[in-house]
Protein backbone atom coordinates (compact mmCIF):
# COMPACT_ATOMS: atom_id res chain seq x y z
CA UNK A 1 0.00 0.00 0.00
CA UNK A 2 1.22 3.58 -0.78
CA UNK A 3 2.03 5.33 2.58
CA UNK A 4 1.99 8.75 1.32
CA UNK A 5 -1.86 7.86 0.43
CA UNK A 6 -2.31 7.25 3.88
CA UNK A 7 -0.98 10.34 4.49
CA UNK A 8 -2.91 12.24 2.27
CA UNK A 9 -6.04 10.69 3.61
CA UNK A 10 -5.37 11.53 7.34
CA UNK A 11 -4.36 15.14 6.00
CA UNK A 12 -7.34 15.51 4.33
CA UNK A 13 -9.78 14.17 7.17
CA UNK A 14 -7.52 16.09 10.00
CA UNK A 15 -8.43 19.40 7.77
CA UNK A 16 -12.06 18.99 6.73
CA UNK A 17 -12.25 17.77 10.46
CA UNK A 18 -10.66 20.96 11.53
CA UNK A 19 -12.52 23.11 8.96
CA UNK A 20 -16.07 22.14 10.21
CA UNK A 21 -15.26 22.24 13.57
CA UNK A 22 -17.37 25.36 15.45
CA UNK A 23 -13.53 26.85 16.74
CA UNK A 24 -12.66 27.49 12.93
CA UNK A 25 -15.29 29.81 12.48
CA UNK A 26 -15.13 31.19 16.00
CA UNK A 27 -11.50 32.37 15.42
CA UNK A 28 -12.43 33.78 11.78
CA UNK A 29 -14.90 36.15 13.49
CA UNK A 30 -12.32 37.00 16.24
CA UNK A 31 -10.00 37.53 13.57
CA UNK A 32 -12.19 40.43 11.52
CA UNK A 33 -13.45 41.46 14.67
CA UNK A 34 -9.38 42.24 15.65
CA UNK A 35 -8.22 43.38 12.24
CA UNK A 36 -11.06 45.63 11.71
CA UNK A 37 -10.56 47.55 15.31
CA UNK A 38 -7.25 48.05 14.04
CA UNK A 39 -8.82 50.79 12.29
CA UNK A 40 -8.94 53.06 15.17
CA UNK A 41 -5.01 52.51 15.53
CA UNK A 42 -4.63 53.41 12.35
CA UNK A 43 -6.66 56.75 12.65
CA UNK A 44 -4.46 57.63 15.76
CA UNK A 45 -1.28 57.22 13.85
CA UNK A 46 -2.31 60.15 11.85
CA UNK A 47 0.25 60.24 8.57
CA UNK A 48 1.58 57.11 9.09
CA UNK A 49 -1.40 55.11 9.13
CA UNK A 50 -0.25 52.78 6.23
CA UNK A 51 2.55 51.90 8.14
CA UNK A 52 1.14 51.20 11.45
CA UNK A 53 -2.79 49.42 9.82
CA UNK A 54 0.28 46.73 7.82
CA UNK A 55 2.24 46.13 10.74
CA UNK A 56 -0.37 46.17 13.59
CA UNK A 57 -2.77 43.79 11.17
CA UNK A 58 0.18 41.55 10.53
CA UNK A 59 0.93 41.48 14.46
CA UNK A 60 -2.93 40.17 14.44
CA UNK A 61 -2.75 37.46 12.52
CA UNK A 62 0.14 35.85 13.66
CA UNK A 63 -0.76 35.91 17.46
CA UNK A 64 -4.53 34.56 16.27
CA UNK A 65 -3.19 32.30 13.51
CA UNK A 66 -0.67 31.34 16.34
CA UNK A 67 -3.54 30.82 18.72
CA UNK A 68 -5.53 28.58 16.72
CA UNK A 69 -2.59 26.72 15.41
CA UNK A 70 -1.69 25.71 19.09
CA UNK A 71 -5.06 25.11 19.97
CA UNK A 72 -5.80 22.41 17.56
CA UNK A 73 -2.18 20.93 17.45
CA UNK A 74 -2.40 20.92 21.25
CA UNK A 75 -5.20 18.61 21.72
CA UNK A 76 -5.26 16.61 17.73
CA UNK A 77 -3.60 13.91 19.19
CA UNK A 78 -5.34 13.70 22.62
CA UNK A 79 -8.64 13.71 21.37
CA UNK A 80 -8.37 10.85 19.13
CA UNK A 81 -6.81 8.95 21.93
CA UNK A 82 -9.83 10.09 24.19
CA UNK A 83 -12.73 9.31 21.57
CA UNK A 84 -10.60 6.08 20.98
CA UNK A 85 -10.75 6.91 17.35
CA UNK A 86 -7.44 6.52 17.30
CA UNK A 87 -7.99 2.63 17.48
CA UNK A 88 -9.94 2.80 14.45
CA UNK A 89 -6.47 4.23 12.78
CA UNK A 90 -3.95 1.75 14.53
CA UNK A 91 -6.16 -1.51 14.22
CA UNK A 92 -5.36 -0.64 10.07
CA UNK A 93 -2.30 -0.96 8.48
CA UNK A 94 -1.03 2.46 8.73
CA UNK A 95 2.32 2.58 9.78
CA UNK A 96 2.48 5.57 12.88
CA UNK A 97 5.12 7.85 10.78
CA UNK A 98 2.03 8.35 8.15
CA UNK A 99 -0.18 8.59 10.75
CA UNK A 100 1.66 11.87 12.45
CA UNK A 101 2.25 13.20 9.23
CA UNK A 102 -0.79 13.21 7.97
CA UNK A 103 -2.05 14.84 11.45
CA UNK A 104 1.03 17.45 11.09
CA UNK A 105 0.37 17.96 7.82
CA UNK A 106 -3.97 18.08 8.28
CA UNK A 107 -2.88 20.72 11.30
CA UNK A 108 -0.31 23.41 8.36
CA UNK A 109 -2.99 22.94 5.68
CA UNK A 110 -5.74 24.34 8.49
CA UNK A 111 -3.05 26.89 9.91
CA UNK A 112 -2.26 27.89 6.07
CA UNK A 113 -6.19 28.24 5.48
CA UNK A 114 -6.95 30.90 8.44
CA UNK A 115 -3.70 32.81 7.49
CA UNK A 116 -5.25 33.12 4.24
CA UNK A 117 -8.53 34.03 5.45
CA UNK A 118 -7.02 36.73 8.21
CA UNK A 119 -4.81 38.06 5.21
CA UNK A 120 -7.58 38.63 3.06
CA UNK A 121 -9.64 40.19 5.98
CA UNK A 122 -6.56 42.47 6.31
CA UNK A 123 -6.04 43.01 2.68
CA UNK A 124 -9.34 44.00 2.29
CA UNK A 125 -9.31 46.54 5.64
CA UNK A 126 -6.18 48.68 3.89
CA UNK A 127 -7.93 48.99 0.50
CA UNK A 128 -11.09 50.26 2.18
CA UNK A 129 -8.64 53.09 3.89
CA UNK A 130 -6.70 53.30 0.22
CA UNK A 131 -3.95 51.76 0.49
CA UNK A 132 -2.27 48.70 -1.51
CA UNK A 133 -0.72 45.74 0.16
CA UNK A 134 2.49 46.43 1.37
CA UNK A 135 5.98 45.34 -0.65
CA UNK A 136 6.93 42.47 1.99
CA UNK A 137 3.44 40.95 2.69
CA UNK A 138 3.65 38.06 1.23
CA UNK A 139 7.09 37.28 2.67
CA UNK A 140 5.44 37.95 6.25
CA UNK A 141 2.84 35.57 5.65
CA UNK A 142 5.34 32.99 4.27
CA UNK A 143 7.65 33.81 7.63
CA UNK A 144 4.56 33.45 9.82
CA UNK A 145 3.83 30.04 8.69
CA UNK A 146 6.93 28.93 8.88
CA UNK A 147 7.00 29.72 12.48
CA UNK A 148 3.38 28.18 12.77
CA UNK A 149 5.11 25.08 11.02
CA UNK A 150 8.08 25.06 14.00
CA UNK A 151 5.46 25.72 16.70
CA UNK A 152 2.93 23.38 15.50
CA UNK A 153 5.14 20.12 15.15
CA UNK A 154 6.93 21.27 18.68
CA UNK A 155 3.59 20.71 20.04
CA UNK A 156 2.55 17.64 18.41
CA UNK A 157 5.92 16.50 20.48
CA UNK A 158 4.90 17.74 23.44
CA UNK A 159 1.30 16.73 23.27
CA UNK A 160 2.90 13.39 23.12
CA UNK A 161 4.55 13.57 26.80
CA UNK A 162 2.34 15.80 28.60
CA UNK A 163 -0.89 14.76 30.63
CA UNK A 164 -2.97 17.58 28.78
CA UNK A 165 -3.89 19.95 26.12
CA UNK A 166 -3.26 23.10 28.80
CA UNK A 167 0.03 21.56 29.65
CA UNK A 168 1.07 21.58 26.02
CA UNK A 169 -0.59 24.74 24.84
CA UNK A 170 1.26 26.45 27.41
CA UNK A 171 4.82 24.63 27.20
CA UNK A 172 4.95 25.44 23.50
CA UNK A 173 4.04 29.39 23.84
CA UNK A 174 6.92 29.67 26.12
CA UNK A 175 9.10 28.16 23.24
CA UNK A 176 7.26 30.61 20.99
CA UNK A 177 8.13 33.21 23.25
CA UNK A 178 11.53 32.01 23.45
CA UNK A 179 12.07 31.54 20.10
CA UNK A 180 11.93 35.46 19.90
CA UNK A 181 14.53 36.23 22.36
CA UNK A 182 16.61 33.52 21.01
CA UNK A 183 19.43 35.76 19.34
CA UNK A 184 19.68 37.91 22.67
CA UNK A 185 19.72 34.76 25.02
CA UNK A 186 22.81 33.16 22.70
CA UNK A 187 24.80 36.43 22.81
CA UNK A 188 24.38 36.51 27.10
CA UNK A 189 25.55 32.85 26.67
CA UNK A 190 28.38 33.22 25.22
CA UNK A 191 29.45 35.89 28.24
CA UNK A 192 28.74 33.11 30.90
CA UNK A 193 31.94 31.95 31.89
CA UNK A 194 33.29 28.52 32.22
CA UNK A 195 31.26 25.20 32.00
CA UNK A 196 28.10 27.51 33.33
CA UNK A 197 28.14 29.47 29.70
CA UNK A 198 28.82 25.99 27.74
CA UNK A 199 25.92 24.61 28.99
CA UNK A 200 23.12 27.19 28.64
CA UNK A 201 24.67 27.74 24.90
CA UNK A 202 23.77 24.12 24.21
CA UNK A 203 20.77 24.09 25.60
CA UNK A 204 19.89 27.41 23.73
CA UNK A 205 20.75 25.61 20.81
CA UNK A 206 17.28 23.56 21.18
CA UNK A 207 15.38 26.68 20.87
CA UNK A 208 14.03 27.32 17.47
CA UNK A 209 15.61 30.92 15.97
CA UNK A 210 11.78 32.37 15.38
CA UNK A 211 13.46 35.53 14.21
CA UNK A 212 14.91 34.29 11.50
CA UNK A 213 11.33 34.30 10.08
CA UNK A 214 10.55 37.78 11.06
CA UNK A 215 9.64 39.45 7.74
CA UNK A 216 8.42 42.35 9.08
CA UNK A 217 11.49 42.98 11.37
CA UNK A 218 13.97 42.80 7.84
CA UNK A 219 11.54 44.97 5.97
CA UNK A 220 12.99 48.21 7.49
CA UNK A 221 16.19 47.01 5.70
CA UNK A 222 14.08 46.23 2.76
CA UNK A 223 15.87 43.01 3.33
CA UNK A 224 12.93 40.33 3.62
CA UNK A 225 14.33 36.91 4.21
CA UNK A 226 14.86 34.64 1.64
CA UNK A 227 14.45 30.88 0.59
CA UNK A 228 17.07 30.20 2.89
CA UNK A 229 15.14 30.81 5.81
CA UNK A 230 13.71 26.90 4.83
CA UNK A 231 16.26 25.16 5.58
CA UNK A 232 16.33 25.95 9.21
CA UNK A 233 12.26 25.57 9.35
CA UNK A 234 12.84 21.94 8.09
CA UNK A 235 15.52 20.83 10.20
CA UNK A 236 13.09 22.17 13.02
CA UNK A 237 9.89 20.86 11.80
CA UNK A 238 12.01 17.32 11.13
CA UNK A 239 13.60 17.06 14.48
CA UNK A 240 10.14 17.71 15.97
CA UNK A 241 8.68 14.90 13.70
CA UNK A 242 11.41 12.46 14.67
CA UNK A 243 10.82 13.07 18.47
CA UNK A 244 7.41 12.70 18.32
CA UNK A 245 7.97 9.57 16.32
CA UNK A 246 9.68 7.95 18.48
CA UNK A 247 7.34 8.70 21.26
CA UNK A 248 4.46 7.56 18.62
CA UNK A 249 6.15 4.73 18.01
CA UNK A 250 6.04 3.26 22.10
CA UNK A 251 2.44 4.92 22.91
CA UNK A 252 -0.13 1.89 23.48
CA UNK A 253 -3.85 2.61 23.33
CA UNK B 1 -0.66 -26.43 8.19
CA UNK B 2 -2.73 -22.91 8.23
CA UNK B 3 -1.61 -20.52 10.37
CA UNK B 4 -4.06 -20.43 13.52
CA UNK B 5 -6.72 -16.97 13.11
CA UNK B 6 -5.42 -15.84 16.44
CA UNK B 7 -2.43 -17.41 18.83
CA UNK B 8 -1.68 -16.64 22.34
CA UNK B 9 1.38 -17.76 24.19
CA UNK B 10 2.54 -17.36 27.61
CA UNK B 11 1.39 -13.78 27.78
CA UNK B 12 1.17 -11.16 29.71
CA UNK B 13 0.49 -7.99 29.81
CA UNK B 14 0.81 -5.01 32.51
CA UNK B 15 0.46 -1.56 32.89
CA UNK B 16 2.95 0.90 34.05
CA UNK B 17 1.07 3.74 35.65
CA UNK B 18 3.70 6.48 36.68
CA UNK B 19 3.39 7.81 40.08
CA UNK B 20 5.23 10.63 41.53
CA UNK B 21 8.36 8.40 43.13
CA UNK B 22 8.53 5.52 41.19
CA UNK B 23 5.46 3.29 39.23
CA UNK B 24 1.99 1.29 40.20
CA UNK B 25 2.19 -1.83 37.98
CA UNK B 26 -0.96 -3.41 37.41
CA UNK B 27 -1.32 -6.71 35.86
CA UNK B 28 -4.39 -7.36 33.50
CA UNK B 29 -3.51 -10.72 32.08
CA UNK B 30 -1.16 -13.36 32.89
CA UNK B 31 0.07 -16.62 31.40
CA UNK B 32 -2.28 -16.95 28.65
CA UNK B 33 -2.31 -19.52 26.06
CA UNK B 34 -4.83 -20.00 23.44
CA UNK B 35 -5.52 -20.25 19.67
CA UNK B 36 -8.62 -18.87 17.61
CA UNK B 37 -8.77 -20.97 14.50
CA UNK B 38 -9.55 -19.63 10.94
CA UNK B 39 -13.36 -19.58 10.69
CA UNK B 40 -14.05 -20.02 14.17
CA UNK B 41 -16.24 -17.93 16.64
CA UNK B 42 -15.00 -17.62 20.04
CA UNK B 43 -16.78 -15.59 22.44
CA UNK B 44 -14.67 -14.06 25.94
CA UNK B 45 -16.76 -14.40 29.05
CA UNK B 46 -15.43 -12.42 32.20
CA UNK B 47 -16.46 -9.73 35.07
CA UNK B 48 -15.43 -6.17 34.88
CA UNK B 49 -11.29 -5.63 34.92
CA UNK B 50 -10.85 -10.01 33.93
CA UNK B 51 -8.78 -8.53 30.98
CA UNK B 52 -11.05 -8.72 27.93
CA UNK B 53 -10.39 -5.26 26.65
CA UNK B 54 -6.91 -6.02 26.93
CA UNK B 55 -6.51 -9.47 25.26
CA UNK B 56 -8.71 -7.54 22.15
CA UNK B 57 -6.21 -5.14 22.22
CA UNK B 58 -3.28 -7.03 22.03
CA UNK B 59 -4.82 -8.70 18.82
CA UNK B 60 -5.15 -5.10 16.98
CA UNK B 61 -1.80 -4.32 17.87
CA UNK B 62 -3.06 -1.53 19.92
CA UNK B 63 -0.69 -2.81 22.86
CA UNK B 64 2.47 -4.40 22.85
CA UNK B 65 2.61 -7.87 25.37
CA UNK B 66 4.91 -7.46 28.60
CA UNK B 67 5.96 -10.96 28.31
CA UNK B 68 5.19 -13.81 25.67
CA UNK B 69 4.06 -13.90 21.70
CA UNK B 70 0.87 -12.84 20.37
CA UNK B 71 0.44 -13.59 16.50
CA UNK B 72 -2.39 -13.05 14.51
CA UNK B 73 -2.35 -15.46 11.09
CA UNK B 74 1.19 -16.09 11.60
CA UNK B 75 2.40 -12.25 11.90
CA UNK B 76 3.13 -9.90 14.75
CA UNK B 77 -0.23 -7.93 15.28
CA UNK B 78 2.21 -4.74 14.72
CA UNK B 79 2.52 -5.83 10.92
CA UNK B 80 0.74 -4.97 8.00
CA UNK B 81 0.48 -8.19 6.95
CA UNK B 82 -1.75 -9.20 10.40
CA UNK B 83 -3.48 -5.60 10.53
CA UNK B 84 -4.88 -6.35 6.65
CA UNK B 85 -6.62 -9.02 7.71
CA UNK B 86 -8.82 -7.86 11.00
CA UNK B 87 -11.84 -5.60 11.57
CA UNK B 88 -12.12 -4.72 15.18
CA UNK B 89 -14.95 -2.99 16.64
CA UNK B 90 -13.96 -1.23 19.87
CA UNK B 91 -16.67 -0.70 22.69
CA UNK B 92 -18.65 2.41 22.27
CA UNK B 93 -17.15 3.20 18.74
CA UNK B 94 -16.54 7.56 17.90
CA UNK B 95 -17.27 9.06 14.64
CA UNK B 96 -17.47 12.46 13.72
CA UNK B 97 -20.93 14.13 14.30
CA UNK B 98 -20.77 16.32 11.67
CA UNK B 99 -20.21 14.16 8.88
CA UNK B 100 -22.79 11.72 7.24
CA UNK B 101 -21.99 7.69 7.58
CA UNK B 102 -20.56 7.02 4.04
CA UNK B 103 -17.95 9.73 4.09
CA UNK B 104 -16.59 8.69 7.87
CA UNK B 105 -16.56 4.81 5.88
CA UNK B 106 -15.01 6.08 2.79
CA UNK B 107 -11.74 7.58 5.14
CA UNK B 108 -11.41 4.69 7.27
CA UNK B 109 -11.40 2.64 3.92
CA UNK B 110 -9.24 4.98 2.15
CA UNK B 111 -6.76 3.91 5.59
CA UNK B 112 -7.51 -0.02 4.47
CA UNK B 113 -5.78 0.96 0.91
CA UNK B 114 -9.21 1.27 -0.69
CA UNK B 115 -9.65 3.73 -3.76
CA UNK B 116 -11.67 4.26 -6.20
CA UNK B 117 -14.23 2.24 -6.88
CA UNK B 118 -13.36 -0.26 -5.05
CA UNK B 119 -13.74 2.03 -2.10
CA UNK B 120 -17.16 3.21 -3.24
CA UNK B 121 -18.51 -0.32 -3.43
CA UNK B 122 -16.64 -1.42 0.12
CA UNK B 123 -18.36 1.57 1.16
CA UNK B 124 -22.22 0.74 0.06
CA UNK B 125 -21.88 -3.19 0.48
CA UNK B 126 -20.72 -2.08 4.01
CA UNK B 127 -23.65 0.13 4.82
CA UNK B 128 -26.20 -2.26 3.01
CA UNK B 129 -24.38 -5.44 5.01
CA UNK B 130 -25.77 -3.53 8.01
CA UNK B 131 -28.41 -1.94 7.48
CA UNK B 132 -27.62 1.61 7.01
CA UNK B 133 -28.42 2.17 3.51
CA UNK B 134 -31.97 4.10 4.53
CA UNK B 135 -30.19 6.54 7.16
CA UNK B 136 -27.74 7.63 4.14
CA UNK B 137 -28.58 10.83 3.99
CA UNK B 138 -28.04 11.59 8.26
CA UNK B 139 -25.41 13.00 9.79
CA UNK B 140 -23.91 11.17 12.06
CA UNK B 141 -25.31 13.61 15.22
CA UNK B 142 -28.37 12.13 14.10
CA UNK B 143 -27.78 8.31 14.79
CA UNK B 144 -29.14 6.04 17.56
CA UNK B 145 -26.78 4.09 19.86
CA UNK B 146 -27.61 1.22 17.85
CA UNK B 147 -27.27 2.87 14.58
CA UNK B 148 -23.57 4.21 15.70
CA UNK B 149 -23.04 0.44 16.43
CA UNK B 150 -23.82 -0.56 13.15
CA UNK B 151 -21.28 2.08 11.42
CA UNK B 152 -18.83 0.56 13.81
CA UNK B 153 -19.67 -2.83 12.71
CA UNK B 154 -19.78 -1.36 8.81
CA UNK B 155 -15.95 0.14 9.09
CA UNK B 156 -14.65 -2.92 10.24
CA UNK B 157 -15.94 -5.09 7.20
CA UNK B 158 -15.08 -2.56 5.13
CA UNK B 159 -11.91 -4.45 3.56
CA UNK B 160 -13.68 -8.19 3.97
CA UNK B 161 -11.12 -9.14 6.74
CA UNK B 162 -10.43 -12.85 8.03
CA UNK B 163 -10.58 -11.63 11.50
CA UNK B 164 -13.40 -9.69 13.49
CA UNK B 165 -12.38 -8.85 16.78
CA UNK B 166 -15.87 -7.61 18.23
CA UNK B 167 -15.61 -5.74 21.98
CA UNK B 168 -19.05 -5.55 22.81
CA UNK B 169 -20.82 -5.68 19.66
CA UNK B 170 -24.56 -6.02 21.62
CA UNK B 171 -23.90 -3.59 24.36
CA UNK B 172 -26.95 -1.12 25.45
CA UNK B 173 -29.10 -2.03 21.86
CA UNK B 174 -32.82 -3.20 22.06
CA UNK B 175 -33.84 -6.07 21.04
CA UNK B 176 -34.23 -5.94 17.24
CA UNK B 177 -30.84 -4.03 16.89
CA UNK B 178 -29.13 -7.22 18.75
CA UNK B 179 -31.71 -9.59 16.50
CA UNK B 180 -29.81 -8.00 13.49
CA UNK B 181 -26.62 -7.77 14.16
CA UNK B 182 -26.26 -11.54 15.11
CA UNK B 183 -27.79 -12.42 11.88
CA UNK B 184 -25.07 -10.41 10.53
CA UNK B 185 -22.66 -11.85 12.56
CA UNK B 186 -23.83 -15.47 11.53
CA UNK B 187 -23.82 -14.68 7.75
CA UNK B 188 -20.13 -12.97 8.00
CA UNK B 189 -19.60 -16.38 9.87
CA UNK B 190 -20.86 -18.53 7.70
CA UNK B 191 -18.57 -16.68 4.53
CA UNK B 192 -15.64 -18.23 6.27
CA UNK B 193 -14.84 -14.97 8.63
CA UNK B 194 -13.37 -15.78 12.02
CA UNK B 195 -15.12 -13.81 14.65
CA UNK B 196 -13.29 -13.30 18.20
CA UNK B 197 -16.02 -11.35 20.68
CA UNK B 198 -16.46 -10.52 23.90
CA UNK B 199 -19.57 -9.44 25.95
CA UNK B 200 -21.21 -9.67 29.05
CA UNK B 201 -24.58 -10.90 27.57
CA UNK B 202 -23.92 -14.80 27.87
CA UNK B 203 -27.03 -15.72 26.08
CA UNK B 204 -25.49 -13.24 23.13
CA UNK B 205 -22.32 -15.39 22.90
CA UNK B 206 -24.19 -18.78 23.41
CA UNK B 207 -26.05 -18.24 20.30
CA UNK B 208 -23.18 -17.04 18.48
CA UNK B 209 -20.15 -19.11 19.23
CA UNK B 210 -18.94 -22.50 18.72
CA UNK B 211 -16.57 -21.78 21.67
CA UNK B 212 -16.14 -19.78 24.82
CA UNK B 213 -13.34 -18.79 26.83
CA UNK B 214 -13.68 -17.50 30.58
CA UNK B 215 -11.69 -14.94 32.07
CA UNK B 216 -10.96 -14.65 35.91
CA UNK B 217 -8.44 -11.87 37.04
CA UNK B 218 -6.64 -12.09 34.02
CA UNK B 219 -6.08 -15.84 33.40
CA UNK B 220 -8.07 -18.18 31.40
CA UNK B 221 -10.09 -20.18 33.96
CA UNK B 222 -11.65 -22.39 31.43
CA UNK B 223 -12.44 -23.09 27.96
CA UNK B 224 -16.09 -24.52 27.05
CA UNK B 225 -16.94 -26.54 23.39
CA UNK B 226 -21.10 -25.84 22.48
CA UNK B 227 -21.03 -29.23 23.06
CA UNK B 228 -19.72 -29.19 26.75
CA UNK B 229 -22.48 -26.60 27.36
CA UNK B 230 -25.33 -28.20 25.57
CA UNK B 231 -24.88 -31.38 27.35
CA UNK B 232 -25.01 -29.10 31.01
CA UNK B 233 -28.30 -28.70 32.66
CA UNK B 234 -27.29 -25.20 33.30
CA UNK B 235 -25.80 -24.50 30.00
CA UNK B 236 -23.24 -21.74 29.73
CA UNK B 237 -24.62 -19.21 32.54
CA UNK B 238 -23.89 -22.39 35.26
CA UNK B 239 -20.59 -23.34 33.74
CA UNK B 240 -19.54 -19.25 33.55
CA UNK B 241 -20.79 -18.51 37.09
CA UNK B 242 -18.87 -21.32 38.80
CA UNK B 243 -15.85 -20.47 36.80
CA UNK B 244 -16.00 -17.20 37.86
CA UNK B 245 -16.71 -17.42 41.54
Amino acid sequence: MNSLFLVRAVAFNSFSESVRNRFFTLFAVFAFTAVYASVLAGVMAVDQESRVLADFGLALIELTALAYALFGASSALLKEAETKTIYLVFSRPVPRWAYLAGKLGGALLTAGLMLLIMAAMHLSLLAFRGFGPPPFYAWALAGTFLKLAVIVSFAFFVSLFSTSAVSTLVISSIMWTLGHFASEARFLAERLPGLKGTAVSVFLWLIPNLQLFNARDAAGAAAAPGPAVLLPAAAWVAASFLGSLWLLSRKEF
Amino acid sequence: MTAPAVAFSGVEKTYKRPRLLGAEYNTAVKGLSFEVRPGEVTGLLGLNGAGKTTIMKLITGLLFPTAGRVSVFGHSPADVAAKARVGFLPELPYFPPQVKPAAALAYYGRLSGLSGAELSLAVGSSMHRTGLEPHAGKRISEFSKGMLQRLGLAQALLHKPDLLVLDEPVSGLDPLAIHDIRALLAGLNAEGRAIFLSSHSISEVEKLASRVLIMVRGALAATVTRAQWEASPGGLEKLFVEAVK
